[in-house]
């Protein structure tokens, strides 16, 4: 069977899995999202905080997903509710540490300047370093996005949502005629998932970042 | 000396674990209207000071007055919007346009709109820029200059009583900040604000304070008097070493073209002929006329052979005149001009450009020469126990 002729077949089905698999990864990335730089504005200015946050984050990354998807089996079960705990918990790295990055990358005679006008410490970091920070910020969620798309496959071990289910059948029908067409397929869903997300983020990044400071 | 519009008593900062105090018990009044000038070499301690007086530094001892009231203690934010700021690196908020970066202070102070946005262009213009030219563009697409105007502007928004200015023209080229330090001193002859001025160039705090402040290691006073006084009598050895040599050249920034006379020099407009230009070089002893347009600003300067000898234009004969001094400038700038045009002498030019009048280099020579017999006779004065003060010079 041609690729053609399955994805004329199974366009529908492949579809819905397209979304599923879509819409997993953006539920963990808004919550990872809001997580991560609420971690990284309460730690980035302290050092000892900001060591433990960046480390912590950091072996999240390195355990391997399926061990990390087994491990939460037994708290929270099947499903898609574990998926999202264990791709929040990849995504965090990039996100908090792109948040510290760039809020200590705003110049300090800005803030400076911020606070000898009278700006209190919460209006300082929302109006000023918050918004001068947003680029790599939002490069840090865009890292994640892509993290995530990838992951979020392997996420059928646990019987979670999306086009890891049509990746794990076929490996388990390897031989079939089908088989290879099928993972092929699906891959090639999560492809396109990941270019969707990296130009969408890419706009959206110019979008929400101010004129007086995009290159 | 007026009523002090900024008082500090016993002002004290001694960082953690430090066993001396960084600024040390220090007494000063500042009075309304004036520009102190807070200068020393580096690590005395000049910014430290400046900062415990909005308290971006919190004082560890010592209490703060502002405008007779204590605010040692007072809300530091709400203290900061009455103390226009202005910092060297400018610091303006680069993803903001002009227009919301000099908004900021009126903002947090709840300001209705339709007054923010008439008092963003009174500010623009105030500072010599055009609003509707420069209100929507954003930090970087301005000069260095041009953004130290706004940074100006942004201090002055909620018309503050008091402005601190930290080396304000010290990272810009130095033509560009004699411009900028002369449009101050004319601006601040408007607005009269109370301004305490860092520096550790003692030329710039001749040229700037109506008193000045030298600073020794901890912020100690070493001698807190007007520049003339300082000039003369300096307190000790180490103010007269930090002044250096060249007192007699320094003067020169501490008088300006406004105080002294004018010499008139003949012109000619556009519409005279040749005829013309040529009866007015004749009836003067100068060797050449000063050519004004409509509006009575110099064009160029015309000797009596660059005048054409046919009827034509008189518009590219002679030399350029483009050396114009404003009144505020100093003697010294003045000087500077003469030497780097092909006269000797500096046009100067009322705020709208048009012509007032003419400095010479022989003027400039008699100013230092009257300068330096005042401090003779201040100095001898002082010897003799009377304080120069209270000297009428002859």
């Amino acid at each position: 069977m041609s690729l053609g002729e399955y994805l004329s077949n199974q366009g529908d089905r492949l579809l819905g899995l397209v979304v599923e698999h879509a819409v997993i990864v953006a539920v963990a990335l808004v919550i990872s999202a809001l997580l991560g730089v609420s971690i990284g504005v309460l730690v980035y200015r302290t050092e000892t905080p900001r060591r433990l946050a960046l480390q912590v984050t950091g072996v999240f990354l390195t355990i391997p997903s399926f061990a990390l998807y087994g491990l939460l089996i037994a708290p929270l079960g099947l499903g898609a509710k574990p998926v999202v705990v264990a791709l929040v918990m990849y995504a965090l790295l990039p996100i908090v540490r792109n948040t510290v990055t760039g809020l200590r990358g705003v110049d300090t005679a800005v803030v400076d300047s911020a606070q000898g006008m009278g700006m209190g410490r919460w209006r300082r970091l929302w109006r000023i370093e918050l918004p001068l920070a947003w680029p790599v910020i939002m490069t840090g969620i865009r890292v994640s996005a892509m993290i995530l798309v990838g992951i979020a496959a392997i996420g059928a071990v646990i019987n979670g949502p999306g086009l890891g289910k049509d990746i794990f059948r076929a490996l388990a029908r390897v031989g079939t005629p089908t088989a290879v067409v099928q993972a092929v397929a699906a891959t090639l869903g999560i492809l396109v998932i990941a270019l969707i997300l990296d130009i969408g983020f890419l706009i959206l990044g110019k979008v929400t970042t101010s004129r007086g400071i995009r290159d | 000396m007026t009523e002090a519009m900024i008082r500090l008593e016993g002002l004290t900062k001694r960082y953690p674990g430090q066993r001396a105090d960084a600024v040390e018990a220090l007494d000063m009044e500042i009075p309304d209207g004036e520009i102190v000038v807070l200068v020393g070499p580096s690590g005395c301690g000049k910014t430290t000071t400046m900062r415990l007086i909005n308290r971006l530094i919190e004082p560890t001892g010592g209490r703060i007055y502002l405008e007779g009231k204590d605010v040692t203690r007072a809300n530091p934010d709400k203290l900061r919007r009455r103390i226009g700021y202005v910092i060297q690196q400018v610091g303006l908020f680069p993803h903001m346009t002009i227009a919301d970066n000099i908004a900021t202070v009126p903002r947090l102070e709840g300001w209705d709109d339709k007054r923010i946005r008439a008092r963003i262009d009174e500010l623009l213009e105030l500072v010599g820029l055009e609003p509707s030219a420069y209100r929507h563009r954003y930090p970087k697409e301005l000069s260095g200059g041009q953004r130290q105007r706004v940074g100006v502007a942004r201090a002055l928004s909620a018309d503050p009583p008091v402005m601190l200015m930290d080396e304000p023209f010290g990272a810009i080229d130095p033509i560009t900040r004699d411009r900028l330090q002369n449009e101050f001193l004319r601006l601040q002859s408007e607005i009269r604000k109370t301004i305490v001025f860092v520096t550790h160039d003692i030329d710039e705090a001749i040229k700037m304070g109506d008193r000045i402040a030298i600073l020794q290691e901890r912020s100690v006073i070493a001698q807190y008097d007007t520049p003339e006084h300082i000039l003369s009598n300096p307190a000790s050895q180490f103010v007269a070493n930090f002044i250096g040599h060249g007192a007699a050249l320094k003067r020169l920034n501490l008088s300006r073209v406004g105080d002294i006379d004018l010499e008139q020099w003949p012109t000619v407009g556009a519409q005279d002929d040749r005829a013309g230009v040529l009866a007015a070089l004749r009836a003067s002893e100068r060797g050449s006329v000063l050519l004004l347009d409509s509006e009575r600003r110099p064009l160029r300067w015309l000797g009596a052979r660059d005048v054409p000898s046919d009827d034509g234009a008189l518009d590219d004969a002679g030399l350029p005149a483009d050396a114009m001094l404003g009144l505020e400038a100093t003697l010294n700038d003045a000087l500077n001009q003469m030497l780097q045009s092909n006269y000797a002498a500096a046009v100067v030019v009322d705020p709208e450009g048009a012509y007032l009048g003419v400095v010479e280099f022989s003027a400039v020579a008699k100013a230092v020469q009257r300068m330096r017999q005042e401090a003779v006779d201040s100095a001898r004065a002082a010897a003799a126990g009377t304080h120069p003060r209270d000297v009428v010079p002859a």
